[in-house]
């Protein structure tokens, strides 16, 4: 049985968490703002640059360029983009699950090898503890998230492509859709996929004049696609962390709320009966006094 | 008859999006003006300025290299990086210029001597749209 000093103890306890959530969705909410205005003005850009690759690109380059061919796959790269920090309701879980349903069904029951790129702090404690194949990681880039990492990564990612190192490459990250909701999205960075829906051979069969010449066109839009693409990816899942924090620190504030108030109901019942059992034996002793004169 | 659309994007915004009478722009192979039905191009473009004329409207860009694409009237530039020569911080431009030049002269063994001079480049460039095109106006 809960005294009246425990109850009042835990109710202060509650209220100083409340606080502390309380600053925490805040905070996310003033970071959000500026992770979702550069998202939403970096998105153009890359798609932009995507949809010129694949307007440009025909069946020849599809065959010949190393990093449209699809080869045969052995050793698939997976980078997994989390947060490096918790607090944010199933943000990371989201991830990490999905990465592990994909290694599973699509490398393990197919015979294939993979090596595992973490982005974010809680993805590569995850997987380093299960010991699964981490290649790399990067802890902290997100604290002052800068394009040149991006480059850096995306740089390793093709040369270790065409070195031969692995024959695909995934990235699983957190879509930023709206404040209320992120997607686990799962893409294929390489090979470089076209949209074989689009009028591609119609524009480009179009004669097009190649300043300086298509080859040196392509060399120079590829990798700044790829690294376009990339730092998508990562601000995507910038903002959708600090729109997972603040929608979970919302739900604990509230929560706190809630229990607070049926703290201080008991609070109130037990202090009733506490008063109600002292008149009660007040009243019975002066009746046992009454009685027994 | 300004019937030609023009987009400028760059990663971190779109900078124009809008109908122009035409554009003047740095290609690798020489600068060239784009009017109304041109023929579709794809040009890589280097860094020096960009002018976008609508009717007696004239506007300056400071543009550090990207890609050009013209086809039907529409015109997409892909630009690494672009500003409004009103909105050129010369003070900035100055203090990376300089910076540039120092690491040049140092010939440090780390240095990224291509890097170096690209940025040296964009200085220069931003320094000199903005002195040619704030001389004008006064």
């Amino acid at each position: 049985m809960a005294t009246l000093r425990d109850i009042k103890q835990r109710i202060k306890g509650v209220k100083n968490t409340q606080q502390i959530t309380k600053a925490m969705k805040m905070v996310a909410a003033a970071k959000l703002r500026r992770a979702q205005d550069a998202i939403i003005n970096a998105r153009p850009y890359a798609k932009k640059i995507q949809s010129l690759i694949s307007d440009l690109t025909s069946d020849d380059d599809i065959n010949s360029n190393p990093l449209f061919i699809q080869r045969q796959v052995k050793n698939v790269a997976i980078v997994v983009i989390t947060a490096d920090r918790g607090l944010c309701g199933a943000f990371n879980t989201n991830i990490i699950r999905e990465a592990n349903r994909f290694i599973d069904e699509e490398i393990l029951k197919e015979n294939l090898s993979y090596s595992l790129f973490c982005v974010g702090k809680k993805g590569k404690d995850f997987f380093t503890k299960r010991n699964f194949n981490v290649v790399d990681s990067f802890v902290g880039i997100f604290s002052s998230l800068d394009f040149s990492f991006a480059q850096r990564l995306s740089d390793r990612l093709i040369t270790g492509y065409i070195n031969g190192e692995f024959d695909k490459v995934i990235v699983i990250f957190n879509e930023f859709k709206s404040i209320i909701q992120q997607k686990v999205v799962v893409e294929q960075y390489l090979p470089i996929l076209v949209d074989k829906n689009t009028n591609r051979n119609t524009k480009a069969s179009l004669n097009y004049i190649y300043e300086p010449d298509r080859k040196s066109i392509f060399d120079f839009l590829i990798p700044k696609n790829l690294r376009a693409q990339l730092w998508r990816f990562l601000l995507e899942s910038n903002a959708a962390e600090f729109a997972a924090r603040m929608t979970a620190m919302d739900n604990a504030t509230t929560n706190a709320k809630e229990l607070i108030r049926t703290l201080n109901l008991k609070y109130n019942k037990e202090r009733q009966a506490s008063i109600t059992k002292e008149i009660l034996e007040i009243v019975s002793g002066a009746n046992a006094l009454k009685s027994s004169q | 008859m300004s019937d030609l659309y023009l987009e400028i994007v760059s990663p971190s915004k779109t900078v124009f999006k809008g109908e122009v009478d035409s554009i003047t722009v740095p290609g690798t192979l020489g600068k060239f003006q784009i009017l109304k039905n041109h023929a579709p191009i794809v040009s890589t473009l280097e860094i020096g300025e960009l002018r976008i004329r609508n009717k007696s409207e004239i506007r300056f860009f400071a543009i550090s290299g990207g890609t050009i694409e013209v086809l039907n009237n529409k015109v997409l530039i892909l630009a690494d990086s672009i500003e409004d020569v009103d909105e050129i911080d010369l003070e900035r431009a100055k203090r990376s210029k300089e910076r540039a030049e120092k690491r040049l002269q140092l010939k440090d063994k780390d240095l990224d001597v291509p890097r170096a001079q690209a940025s040296l480049a964009r200085a220069l460039n931003r320094i000199r749209l903005k002195e040619i095109h704030s001389s004008k106006r006064i």
